[in-house]
Parts: C-alpha cells; structure tokens; sequence
C-alpha cells in the first residue's frame, strides 16, 4: 500500500526510554519471581510447622527459611522502589518531550513575529510622512477655502441682492407687497356662529373681531 | 478439563479417526471447536502438539486429547490431522518450535484491540516494551493481556504494515513497539 513508504521515525530518544523500559521490565520480572518465591518458602514454612508442631520452632531450618523471607521482602521492598524511580524517570523523559515541542512551537512562533515585526521597521518614518501629508493636506484645504470665503462670497451676495431687487422690486415695496384681499365691505352680515363649547375664549375672540369689523 | 467443555467431550467415538470422510470432515471440526473452546475460557495462547498447554515454554497440564473419565485418548496420527484442520481453517499458527498458537481470535482482531488500547489510554507515539504491553498493569482487564510474545509479535506486524507501528529491535529480537 502506499503507507508502507513513510516509516515511522525512531529517534534516540525513543532508543533510550526503550532502555529505560526494558529495565523497568526486567525489574517487574524481578518483582514477580520474588513474590513467588516468597509465597513458597511461606508455604513451606508453614508446612513444616504443621509436620512437627512441638519442635518446628525450634528446627534451624524453619529459622533460616523465615529469615530467607524477611531478606527477599527486603529486596522486594527496594526493587519496588527501584520500579517507582524508573517509572518517574520515563515520565519526566516524556514530558520533557513535551517540552521540547512547546520550546520548538515557541521558537517558531518568535522567528514569525520578528519577521513580521522586520516589516514594520519603517513605521515611524512612515507615520512621520503620513502626518507630513495630512498636515498638508490641511493648509492646502485652508488655503482652497480662505480664496473661496475671500472674494467669491461677497461677489455672489451682491449678485443675489441685484437679482431679488430685479425680480421683487425695490427695497420699499413691502407695504405693498401683501396681497390684497377682497374688501368685506358691502357684504352682508352672516349670522355669528353659535360659539363652541371646546373653545369658547378663542370663538369669543373671534366674534368680538367679527363685531369690530361690523362695526367698521 | 472435561466439566468446562461441551458434553460431547465425554463422547467416545470423537477419540476414533471415522473412516466415512464426512463424518471426519465432521469430526475435525468438533475438535477444533473443542480447543478453540478449551483456550478462549481459559485463556490459553500455546499448546503443543500433545494437546497440553504450554506457558513459558513448559508444558503443564493434562492433554485435552486425553480424557480420563471415559479412558480414552487421541491417536498421534489423528492428533496431526486435528492441527492440520487447525492451521488450515486458521485458528491455529504453527511455531518454530512444533507449539501452536491458539487463534480463538483472529490476529486481526488481536491487532486492532492493541491499538485500540493505545488509542484509548493515549499512549500514541510513545514507546512501550512488549513485556509491557502483556504483562502490565497498564493492560490489565483487556484480552491481550498475558498474550504469548511471539503472537503478539505477530499482531504487531499486522500493524506495521497497516504503517500505524514500528517495531523498536534490541539484539535481533523484537522489544518494543511505537504506535501512531
């Protein structure tokens, strides 16, 4: 198949912690025959107390076989120990890998952003420049709009007095400017509408005009 | 043995090589269902070729072939005819050393519980020794567990050459195994 071309990498790291764990092994196998061979000597131990209850205690052998035992739980106890240090020592190998990894993402992460950073090093000129422009940018704008304000504005004011006084007449013409309204003299008086209840005041003022204007 | 397998352990004529083929065709395969049996509730990975289980290349035990409580046993010739049957329909390999591995899974099946157990307990792409892996705690409730070297050597190359492991050599003899 296809996959049969990327091997998986070994690396000496994978060597050794396979060295480490071969010892680990070879310390659990330790473990293990000793446990049994505890459990034997145990066994026969008590077997021979059982044969010969009166003297068994004090039968050498059943001394030295209980001694025997106390020594192999000794090494048992260390192997034991033994076990738990290799095991800490493959674990802190491992998360030192992991360590490794993190270091590496690190390094790669820094080597990016200081190239990118590189990109920036003209910034400041470049900002420099930036506000250069806008500053010029701002009188060019003063300057446009001053020549406007300058000549331009008075000249269109009067051109747009000339034009109002062509089209509305002189300045004095107001008086007669309102429109004339059809006289109501001569016209006969309508009845007075009954004032309302909602706005009596206002109709009141209304028919006080009306009354005035009959008056007139 | 015979109060852990099917009854017809205790029947007498499974002992004789039946001369009718079918009825041997037959019988053969009671037999490899009797040791298929016979491993998998007692875990068994290694028998010889005697019918007697093998742990730590010594062979202990009675011989399945032989059963005491109706005094009878299997011919030698008909034994080999058993384990031929065996190795063909593939529930058995035969090592180097004239011992069977007892397939009552397939190596497939063993390949892929590994790695699931790799999977499971993240030990991705971290080495572990064979040792390791069988005999444990780490693999401790899972059926691979205490699973003979050589098989699970087998098992392993299945996953090589699936290139999900590589098989970590130390003097000639495979130790250890990295998963991906």
């Amino acid at each position: 198949m296809g996959q049969k071309g990327s091997k998986i990498e070994v690396t000496k790291t994978d060597k050794a912690i396979l060295q480490i764990k071969l010892s680990k092994d070879e310390l659990h196998r330790y473990t293990r025959r000793t446990e049994i061979l505890i459990r034997r000597e145990r066994e026969s131990l008590k077997a021979l107390l059982r044969e010969d209850p009166k003297n068994g205690k004090k039968n050498p052998r059943a001394r030295v076989l209980l001694k025997k035992i106390h020594y192999q739980n000794h090494l048992l106890e260390q192997a034991a120990d033994q076990l738990i240090n290799l095991e800490n020592l493959v674990s802190t190998v491992e998360f030192k890998l992991v360590e490794q990894q993190f270091m590496m993402g690190l390094k790669q992460g820094n080597e990016v952003l200081t190239k990118l950073n590189k990109e920036f090093t003209g910034a400041e000129d470049l900002m420099d420049s930036v506000a250069d422009q806008i500053a010029y940018q701002d009188e060019v704008d003063q300057i446009l709009s001053s020549s406007v304000v300058g000549g331009f504005e008075e000249e269109l004011d009067r051109e747009l007095q000339q034009l109002d006084q062509e089209v509305n007449g002189p300045v004095h013409a107001p008086a007669n400017a309102e429109p004339k309204l059809p006289s109501t003299e001569g016209l006969p008086t309508l009845p007075g509408p009954e004032p309302e209840p909602e706005e009596p005041q206002k109709e009141t003022q209304g028919s006080e005009r009306q009354r005035e204007a009959v008056l007139t | 043995m015979n109060e852990k397998l099917p009854p017809i352990y205790n029947f007498p004529p499974l002992y004789t090589c039946q001369p009718n083929v079918l009825i041997r065709e037959q019988q053969l395969s009671t037999w490899c269902d009797l040791i298929l049996d016979f491993a998998k509730t007692n875990s068994v990975w290694c028998m010889s070729q005697e019918g007697t289980v093998v742990k730590d290349s010594e062979s202990s035990g009675q011989s399945i072939f032989r059963n005491e409580s109706i005094q009878r046993s299997v011919t030698a010739p008909f034994r080999d005819q058993i384990w031929n049957k065996m190795v063909q329909s593939e529930k058995a390999i035969k090592s180097n050393n004239g011992v069977y591995f007892i397939l009552w899974r397939s190596v497939d099946y063993w390949s892929s519980q590994i790695l699931q157990w790799f999977e499971t307990t993240g030990k991705l792409n971290q080495v572990m020794t064979v040792y390791e892996l069988l005999e444990g705690d780490e693999t401790l409730g899972w059926e691979f567990h205490g699973m003979h070297p050589s098989l699970c050597e087998e098992s392993l190359q299945r996953l090589r050459d699936r290139g999900r492991a590589t098989l970590l050599k130390e003097q000639n003899k495979i130790m250890g195994v990295k998963v991906v």
